[in-house]
């Protein structure tokens, strides 16, 4: 599994995009991700439902740059739309904390601006 | 640099679309929003965005429906979708495009990728704009054709009225009730004295260029007819009007036929026309009238042959004239019906009576259903034909005619060699009221009478002749030959109009500078009606009152008379 | 369907080639082929051999190129009519206008 938490050049290209309303796509997605994050927790046993969350978040996360975050929800969203699930609350918790560890990373990226 | 669209991004994820909304307004767009499938159905139907970007799967309604019903509520126009997807699966993919999609754009963003398909799917949906642009005005365009063919139509019904194609019982044809916009023209009127002038006409072109000769041609048709004028002199007419109206590149081919009963004959003029046929029922035998002119409109009137052939015909006997699109109907595999096959109907059929259906239902069979431009008509020699007789029309009561008056003419070689008196010394009799409702049988003595001078007398022509086809012929080669080599003789016809108690009584003598003739032996004949000569006479004791020949034949009398209205 | 028109070296005859279908499309560039000299030829050449297919306009066609050739006093050869052509030309008894072969 990649190791990249957040991708700079990815920040770059957004930053050239939003200009001005940067920080406030870091304040949304921050904002987004952690009710995500919440949501996930909630639906523990819910395969349909982690997987249409796993499948938002991992376009979200995609987009700013998250990398092994999009991953890590790709594989849930794989793995819940199985016949058999398996035991999905092991992957929520991988989410979990590698939201934990990305969220200062894009906090302090914040304070920049 | 396109111009400045409204775009729908609809997208469930917040960040995504903060992101999508500033790429897309960087670019230039108004940006509209929503959140799930059924607000973006709502946003579209409100505002009317011409892109919409449209995340496949959302809560509430989901990308794929929130399409449909867009692309519903869209009608006609192009209203691009562009699918934003992380789906990698190729059936996903494949749903994008079934439900509509016209594209897809997957995540994470590239703008350049973005930028670059929102300018295609513009490119399209102006494209889809101009069709639909195009295809109104054509429709429009289309519809005014279609007002302008129908009031040239009735234009044209109004004209051809006063014939007698529908109500004469021994005419049958086939045709469209739009051959007058191909082309195709098909007119009949009686002459005075009953003979039957049909004319089949197929104009160059189509649509209202080809429609907007018929008329004058069918008034120069009818009036011309109506006043007994022959064959000759209402082709040479019809053929100086249309050389004058018409473009140098339109033209009018035609068969002109005028079927006798009382003369058991059919002469005929074809210039240009698919041959038509003289069918006789007795012997089964055909004779081709064949085009041997050049349609109407194209020589100047001093170089127009107005010649005609005269072949003779039994009662029951028919004439059968087509249109090429006879000819050219074609079947499913492009073989044209061709001359041979019509022939094979002739010679297969049994029944005269159903020949013409019999035609019909190859035709039709042939091609699956007839074309618009089929014309064909059956003119059959019946017996009892009603001589023709204006309406007794009285402008006045009657007082201010001439009743009592005398006129003699001399017509010599030159005038017999190309004029025919006859209409013009009908229109002078008719100025006598009393005589109008006699004008029939008035024009068909005259006729007659005249006929006989001209060629019995002046040219010396034997009526024997004319006792079976191959003579018939040669009847009327001799008749053209002579006439064109005659430098001398005449035709005298004197009018003596003369008050009666009751009414009035016109005598009319007719001398020719012939030989003459044993009279007595000729009334002594038997009177053989079968006979192709020797009918006419017959026909004149039959229609005036008193026929007297003097002079050794050279001059024939009839009188007719008439009782004058209270 | 093309239409190629050829002068001669001594400038008295024009040929024009028909090839295709002879009809209502080819209106605009048959006059154009012969329009065009200002040169009038004494003879003009009408050729066939390619030709497909004739209709009654195209009969009105060689009525135009007739009339712009002088009318009664010109010359107008149509030459290389296979037998459908010649059949058309025929029954509209064209030969007594122009010169069939």
């Amino acid at each position: 599994m990649t190791q990249i938490h957040m991708d700079p050049e990815v920040l770059v290209g957004l930053r050239e995009v939003m200009e001005g309303e940067y920080p406030l796509l870091l304040d949304t997605f921050l904002d987004d991700s952690q009710k995500r994050v919440e949501a996930l927790r909630k639906a523990r046993d819910d395969a349909k439902a982690l997987g249409r969350i796993a499948h938002s978040f991992k376009g979200s996360s995609g987009n700013l740059g998250a990398v092994r975050l999009a991953r890590l929800c790709q594989r849930l969203e794989a793995e819940s739309a199985k016949a058999q699930v398996t035991d999905l609350g092991k992957l929520v918790d991988q989410i979990d904390h590698e939201f934990a560890l990305v969220k200062p990373l894009y906090e302090s990226e914040r304070q920049r601006f | 640099m396109p111009e400045t669209l409204t775009v729908l991004i609809a997208e469930d994820s917040a960040t995504d679309l903060l992101l999508l909304s500033t790429i897309v307004r960087r670019q230039g767009h108004h940006v509209l929003t929503a959140s799930n499938g059924a607000e973006a159905v709502q946003v579209f139907a409100r505002d009317r965005p011409q892109l919409v970007l449209m995340d496949a799967l959302m809560p509430v309604m989901d990308g794929f429906e929130a399409a449909r019903q867009i692309k519903q509520l869209a009608g006609e126009a192009l209203v691009p979708i562009i699918f934003l997807t992380s789906l990698r699966e190729s059936e996903a993919l494949a749903r994008c495009l079934d439900a509509g999609g016209d594209d897809f754009l997957a995540k994470p963003y590239n703008q350049v990728i973005l930028a670059a398909k929102i300018n295609a799917m513009d490119r399209l949906r102006r494209l889809q704009a101009t069709v639909l642009e195009q295809r109104d005005l054509i429709a429009r365009h289309h519809d005014y054709l279609l007002h302008e063919q129908r009031v040239a139509k009735a234009v044209f019904d109004k004209v051809a009225h006063s014939g007698c194609i529908n109500a004469a019982p021994n005419i049958r044809y086939l045709q469209s009730p739009y051959a007058l916009f191909n082309g195709d023209l098909l007119l009949a009127a009686y002459t005075p004295s009953g003979d039957m002038h049909v004319l089949l006409g197929d104009f160059t072109g189509h649509g209202l260029p080809a429609a907007v000769g018929a008329m004058p041609l069918a008034e120069v048709f009818y009036g011309m007819t109506a006043k007994g004028y022959g064959l000759a002199q209402t082709l040479r007419e019809m053929n100086a009007k249309l050389k004058r109206i018409l473009p140098v590149d339109m033209f009018c081919c035609a068969t002109l036929l005028c079927l006798s009963v009382q003369r058991r004959v059919v002469e005929v003029w074809n210039g240009g026309m698919p041959d038509g046929y003289v069918h006789e029922v007795a012997t089964g035998r055909r004779t081709p009238l064949v085009s041997r002119h050049l349609p109407l409109g194209v020589l100047a009137p001093e170089v127009f042959d107005d010649g005609t052939e005269v072949w003779p015909m039994a009662l029951g006997d028919r004439v059968f004239l087509l249109s090429d699109g006879v000819i050219d109907t074609a079947d499913a595999s492009e073989q044209l019906f061709g001359v041979e096959r019509l022939l094979e109907v002739f010679a297969a059929n049994r029944e005269p009576e159903r020949l013409f259906e019999e035609i019909e239902q190859v035709l039709a069979g042939f091609r699956g259903q007839v074309r618009d431009d089929v014309s064909l008509v059956e003119i059959s020699l019946l017996p009892g034909q009603v001589l023709h007789s204006s309406t007794m029309q009285y402008t006045d009561s009657g007082q201010s005619c001439p009743l009592d008056w005398s006129v003699s003419f001399e017509f010599r070689a030159e005038t017999l060699k190309r004029y025919n008196p006859l209409p013009y010394l009908l229109q002078l009799l008719l100025e006598i009221h009393g005589l109008r409702g006699q004008s029939g049988a008035l024009y068909s003595v005259m006729a007659e009478l005249y006929s006989n001078a001209l060629e019995h007398g002046v040219l010396g022509l034997d009526s024997q002749l004319k006792r079976d086809v191959q003579g018939f012929a040669r009847y009327y080669r001799l008749r053209s030959e002579r006439l064109d080599q005659l430098n001398s003789g005449y035709v005298r016809i004197h009018v003596d109009v003369l008050p009666t108690e009751v009414g009035g009584r016109l005598s009319l003598r007719i001398e020719d500078s012939g030989p003459g003739f044993d009279v007595e032996a000729m009334l002594a004949r038997p009177l053989d009606i079968d006979r192709l000569s020797g009918r006419g006479l017959n026909l004149v004791r039959q229609l005036s009152s008193d026929v007297r020949w003097t002079d050794g034949g050279r001059s024939v009398c009839v009188e007719f008379c008439w009782v004058a209205l209270a | 369907m093309s239409v190629e028109s050829e002068v001669s070296l001594d400038g008295k005859q024009l040929t024009i080639a028909i090839k295709g279908r002879f009809d209502f499309g080819s209106h605009q560039p048959f006059r154009d082929s012969y329009e065009r000299f200002y040169k009038v030829p004494d003879v003009y050449v009408v050729d066939l051999k390619e030709a497909t297919y004739l209709d009654s306009s195209a009969l009105g066609m060689l009525l135009l190129l007739r009339d712009h050739a002088g009318g009664d006093n010109a010359d107008v050869r149509v030459i290389n009519s296979n037998s459908d052509v010649r059949k058309i030309l025929a029954i509209s008894n064209f030969e007594k206008l122009f010169d069939i072969t």
